[in-house]
């Protein structure tokens, strides 16, 4: 989930801070400090993430494209200069644009908005753009919603009693609800000083960037593992049930599956599994990052020479026939949508067993068949032959179907009494018995134009066939009871006159 | 990555699409004539003369209105098989009920069978005794009966039953007198859910209906002005809505019908194009007269409008080639085909999978189209972009017998440029068992059961699945050259069957020819696949390279020896035949510690007789560590080689193998090993002994945790 660091660079930033002591810091001191802290702790703990930093004032400006290069951020923030007012709405807007060229809009976001909680006066302020937010064109909508899913983190370096003296805290409030209601807004505890700015990036860190760790299990066999992005708790029906459902720490493997079966399945996201080891337990804050840093490689080393299960599965899995073993590859988690069955196709994830236990091998001894996917049991109107005379290109063809056979019987007599009684069948549940009287008269025709050369037997189904539908259009309720036996698929073709001959005659 | 806010998006479990009762009019006067006439009749040019065409057909307001709704089932059962359920009333002097809420019921097959049986209106039934509101009322109390998935749910939440709501779409199809005849109906609806309602507060398998949603379709003849207006939806109460839909019979309520049912379930249209019309393609229909003219084509398909969500929210709909029908109502979205190249499994990034339903079902370019990707082939959809720029943004495909439309993410990864796996943990050993992993794998594959199959007093099927990963990995080492019998060939029939769950009476004796086989090779003196990695020097002597073997068969076969009596036989199998008791030897070895830890062995062994608890084995576990670092100061002398197998993850009590050569042998092992030369002296009170053990199975359970790796990872890390 990619980072947008949105920092507020208008003159208000510089505002002093009261001090006891010796130095005097500006707000944009703490910030700048805060946002060091976090881009530290990205880079031992969350290093996969990639990271923009954007400053705004009246106008915005892309300091640092998307990148996991977090020297390079910090190197831009000590370079940060100081700017006019400031200009929410524009900085969204820039945002947006940013965001979509990069990653489209689909990609889920977080955003971290660093600002004083001075939220501009007059055209151009927060206050402004939200009051106006009923008035506008669809060209110059409020940027939020941003089209992709947002979490967004509004930083005050700003006590929270400084921003309800204003109406800042309202419009900061309004604004995480525009974004979708998913993030937070935090302020300072306390004095505004190095120490409570820290406590507040502290305390986004643990939110939102503390790596997710995980136990990859195998039966006996086990892994400790980061799973990167962390997995997000999922609602999948707010009314049901309302409480997210969360990824497990606990990753349990229940069996495998051919890659062909699970077949480009829909996954609600993608997760690297990347295998860590346990000693290097690094403090998540942040904060001991550095102690680590000089024992790291040492550590490093010798868990690379200890046999790990990611890498043995990995390596498995990419040495399987249909793999492409050339490619760059890694070990990779999907999910799919909570629930019992998130792909029809493989049936219910509770009702995968073992394959010893099936009477024989489903797979086949030469892996030449599997028992995927699992059929519906109901087939599909495009899977059937269904009868559908809304245009009426649709029953013509049906008609033309019935004649072309009626003029190669008796050759064609399975094919002629299949294509009518699947006529009959659709006129019989549409109601539709002009038609049914319609083609008897067809039929009939057919009859008279027979070739002398024609077998006898074609002028026998003929007008047999005209004289049942001409029954059938004329249906009473006795001889509706009799449709049930003329519907069997068995009845086609020279098997329909014995029949016939023992119900209707 | 988080798409909680898109998951919201989707359409509630419960919301009024999931009940959608059909009441249509069959009352004489819905016999009368649509006056759209169907020409079915067409000549060829050959058979022209001289015959006269039959007159064109015409369908009656009954037949439209049947074939109408039919359709909409049919779009509505292609994408929705499950859970969005439809209850088919017609309605003349009493109400039909035709089908029932239960999934069984639900499909168009039924539908029309009930039809057929209903069959037309009789044009000569007394008018006044027929009414819709007859069916408009058992749609109401059809509404408050409780739908096999809302009683599911309602019994699995409990205590949050009231979570599941009932609400519910009316679809009437009549051809009504006025305007003041639907307000009378709508009224009619209004009283009867507040009637129904209150007989539902007192029953357990009917709802209180909280949301109706009425759409009235009034049907009249060709050519004939209506009596009756349009109204768009509106509230008649906190309970029902109603909208009036006045439409022509035949093509214009089909259409109507179309947008309906796209409406009432967040429908939308793509249409793919340039579909090539090969003749190798036209395999659905040779008796067409143009079938070997080669064009493209184009078909339009319907599924859940979330398919274009991406669409949607850049604002790329207008770039995405969307067009606006004829009536201004409905649009689709074009996308383009790609000739498959071949049939390469690949696994597409997607990012969600729709079920589809054509248009028009059965015409040619439609069938051509589902035919071919239901006999497996998948095509690629392009978006036409502004700017020429060739972007695959979907992709269609079968599973099943159903034809998915897959959604691909066809923007940047976040995920780019990973680290690569040979870098982290375990990134520097080379020699995993790749290979038998592999094979482990195919072994682990999984299977549908079916639902009919599972007894369902038993385990699920995946529990069954996890509990055989369980048990094929209890002893899995994962590299080479921590193992000699996985090496080993010999070794496979016995390593196959002990993993088993049961063995039958056959596998114990296989198991048996394996170990006597090894004995045989001992004899001969036969080499072993001892890996030398690490160890100064050739490597362990020939003996003490039998004796590691069998020490790694005897931990394999010892975590399985407590499952059934067969499992422990082969384990006693292997104790009587294993090479000589290392008893002597090892007196011989370490004459220098061994009262020290004699002293030990005597107290961890009356541990053991008592029944262990998880305290114990943690105590056990750090006796381990202990000794491990013993073992590892002993080592260190120039005439001991490095240990060969690494300590396995055993449960058990008494179990840690007697691995380490002239080196140490550790405490558990000594004992171990007194145990065992005195057990297989006196080899039937052995078998006694250890079956009145109770609770040997749970002890290897204990230890089955990381327990065992964590003490066996640790010593190799401080090394």
């Amino acid at each position: 989930m990619p980072t947008v660091v949105l920092m507020d660079v208008s003159l208000s930033m510089t505002r002093p801070v009261a001090q006891d002591g010796s130095e005097e810091f500006q707000r944009k001191n703490l910030a700048v400090h805060g946002l060091n802290m976090l881009f530290e702790h990205m880079a031992s703990n969350y290093r996969m993430e990639f990271t923009t930093l954007m400053a705004f004032s009246s106008l915005w400006e892309l300091l640092v494209p998307f990148t996991r290069d977090y020297n390079a951020l910090q190197e831009a923030l000590s370079n940060l200069e100081d700017y006019d007012k400031t200009c929410v709405e524009s900085a969204l807007q820039g945002v947006s644009n940013v965001v979509q060229q990069e990653w489209g809009s689909a990609c889920p976001c977080q955003m971290v908005m660093v600002t004083d909680g001075s939220l501009g006066i007059g055209k151009g302020s927060l206050r402004h753009s939200l009051q106006t937010l009923k008035q506008r064109g669809d060209d110059k909508k409020f940027p939020l919603p941003f089209p992709f899913p947002t979490k967004l983190f509004i930083m005050c370096v700003a006590n929270a009693e400084e921003l309800q003296m204003t109406d800042a805290m309202d419009n900061l409030e309004e604004l995480l609800r525009l974004s979708g209601g998913d993030g937070q807004i935090f302020t300072m505890e306390g004095a505004l000083c190095m120490k409570s700015v820290q406590a507040m990036f502290g305390r986004l860190i643990d939110h939102a960037y503390s790596p997710f760790h995980a136990v990859l299990h195998c039966g006996n066999l086990s892994s400790d593992v980061q799973v990167f992005p962390r997995p997000e708790p999922v609602v999948m029906d707010e009314e049901v049930e309302p409480m997210p459902r969360a990824v497990s720490t606990d990753l349990e493997i229940v069996g495998f599956i051919e890659i062909g079966d699970i077949s480009s399945p829909p996954v609600i996201s993608r997760h690297l599994v990347l295998p860590i080891a346990v000693n290097k337990e690094v403090d998540e804050v942040g904060a001991g990052a550095t102690d680590e840093l000089e024992e790291e490689p040492s550590a490093s080393q010798m868990a690379g020479k200890s046999p790990n299960f990611c890498v043995l599965l990995h390596g498995s899995l990419k040495k399987l026939p249909k793999s492409n073993s050339k490619k760059k590859s890694n070990l990779m988690m999907s999910l799919f949508d909570p629930g019992p069955e998130p792909l029809p196709w493989l049936g219910k994830i509770s009702h995968l067993g073992p394959i010893s236990e099936a009477a024989e091998n489903p797979y086949g001894e030469d892996d030449s068949k599997s028992p995927f996917p699992v059929q519906p049991s109901v087939k599909r109107s495009y899977a059937q032959n269904v009868t559908v005379w809304i245009k009426a290109s649709g029953l013509q063809t049906d008609v033309q179907k019935i004649l072309r056979n009626a003029r190669k019987l008796p050759d064609k007599t399975q094919t002629f009494y299949k294509e009518l009684n699947r006529l009959r069948k659709a006129a019989l549940a549409f109601g539709f018995w002009e038609l049914l009287k319609g083609v008897a008269d067809l039929l009939e025709r057919e009859c008279t134009l027979l070739p002398d050369s024609a077998h006898p037997d074609a002028a026998f189904q003929l007008s047999h066939a005209a004289q049942q539908l001409k029954l059938a259009s004329t249906a009473t309720s006795e001889i509706c009871n009799n449709r049930l036996k003329y519907r069997s698929p068995s009845l086609c073709g020279p098997r329909w006159r014995t029949v016939c001959a023992d119900c209707c005659f | 990555m988080d798409q909680c806010t898109v998951q919201m998006c989707k359409t509630k479990m419960f919301s009024v699409s999931h009940k959608t009762v059909f009441v249509v009019d069959h009352c004489p006067y819905m016999a009368e004539s649509s006056r759209q006439q169907v020409e079915c009749d067409v000549l060829t040019k050959s058979r022209a003369q001289g015959v006269i065409p039959l007159a064109p057909v015409s369908k009656s307001l009954w037949t439209c209105a049947v074939e109408c709704s039919m359709e909409y089932c049919r779009i509505l059962y292609d994408i929705y098989p499950r859970d969005k359920l439809v209850n088919y009333i017609v309605s003349d002097s009493e109400f039909h009920i035709l089908n029932s809420w239960r999934q069984e019921d639900q499909s168009t097959h039924e539908l029309m069978s009930a039809l057929a049986a209903v069959g037309p209106p009789n044009p000569r039934e007394d008018p006044e005794c027929c009414s819709i509101l007859h069916g408009l009322v058992a749609a109401v109390e059809s509404l408050c009966k409780i739908t096999e998935l809302q009683h599911e749910r309602r019994t699995s939440l409990m205590d949050t039953a009231e979570r599941v709501a009932n609400r519910g779409r009316i679809i009437c199809l009549t051809n009504a007198k006025s305007d003041t005849h639907v307000r009378m109906l709508e009224d009619c609806i209004q009283e009867t859910i507040l009637e129904q309602n209150k007989l539902a507060a007192g029953s357990d398998r009917l709802m209180a209906i909280q949301q109706c949603d009425l759409v009235l379709v009034h049907i009249h003849p060709q050519g004939e002005d209506t009596l009756v207006s349009d109204r768009p939806k509106k509230e008649i109460s906190p309970l029902l809505t109603s909208e009036v839909h006045s439409v022509r019979a035949g093509r214009h309520l089909a259409t109507k019908l179309n947008i309906l049912v796209q409406q009432h379930f967040d429908f939308a249209s793509t249409t793919i194009t340039n579909i090539p019309m090969k003749p190798t393609l036209n395999v659905c229909d040779q008796e067409e007269q143009h079938a070997n003219t080669s064009a493209n084509y184009d078909v339009e398909l319907l599924h859940h409008r979330d398919a274009h969500l991406e669409f949607f929210k850049s604002g790329d709909l207008h770039m995405a080639g969307t067009s606006t029908r004829e009536n201004g109502l409905k649009e689709t979205i074009t996308l383009k085909w790609c000739t498959p190249r071949t049939n390469s499994i690949e696994l597409h990034y997607c990012t969600g999978a729709y079920r589809i339903s054509p248009t028009d079902v059965n015409s040619r370019p439609s069938s051509c189209l589902t035919n071919f990707l239901l006999n497996g082939r998948s095509v690629l959809l392009e978006q036409p972009r502004k700017s020429g720029s060739k972007v695959i943004s979907h992709m269609l495909s079968s599973h099943g017998g159903e034809i998915f439309l897959h959604v691909l993410n066809s923007n940047r990864s976040t995920l780019e440029d990973p680290p690569s796996i040979s870098e982290g943990c375990g990134g520097r050993v080379t020699d995993y068992r790749i290979t038998d992993f592999g094979e482990f794998m195919r072994e682990n594959r999984l299977t549908p059961v079916s639902e009919s199959s599972h007894d369902p007093s038993g385990k699920l099927p995946v529990e069954r699945a996890k509990a055989q990963l369980e048990r094929h990995t209890r002893y899995w080492p994962m590299i080479i050259s921590q193992t000699t019998i996985f090496n080993m060939q010999a070794v496979v029939p016995l390593a196959n069957l002990i993993v088993k769950e049961t063995l039958s009476e056959e596998d114990v004796l296989t198991c048996q020819k394996t170990v006597y086989n090894l004995v045989d090779m001992e004899r001969k003196n036969d080499p072993l696949p001892i890996s030398t990695v690490g160890s100064r020097g050739k490597g362990p002597k020939r003996d003490e390279q039998y004796r590691i073997m069998w020490n790694e068969l005897e931990t394999l076969v010892k975590t399985h020896s407590g499952d059934t009596d067969r499992h422990q036989r082969v384990l006693d199998c292997i104790i009587a035949c294993r090479s000589k008791p290392p008893e002597e030897e090892e007196r011989k070895k370490r004459g220098r510690k061994r009262e020290d830890r004699e002293d030990r062995t005597e107290k961890n062994g009356s541990k053991d007789t008592d029944d262990k608890s998880w305290q114990d084995s943690e105590r056990l576990k750090g006796l381990l560590d202990k000794e491990d670092q013993e073992s590892e100061v002993i080592k260190d002398s120039p005439d001991s080689p490095e240990p060969l197998i690494k300590k396995p993850r055993l449960s058990t009590e008494e179990v840690q193998p007697p691995e380490r050569a002239k080196g140490p042998v550790s405490l558990l092992t000594m004992w171990t090993n007194r145990i065992t030369v005195a057990n297989s002296r006196k080899h039937q009170e052995f078998v006694g002994r250890v079956s009145s053990v109770n609770n040997k199975f749970e002890l290897y359970q204990q230890l089955k945790d990381e327990n065992g790796m964590d003490v066996h990872e640790n010593g190799k890390a401080s090394r």
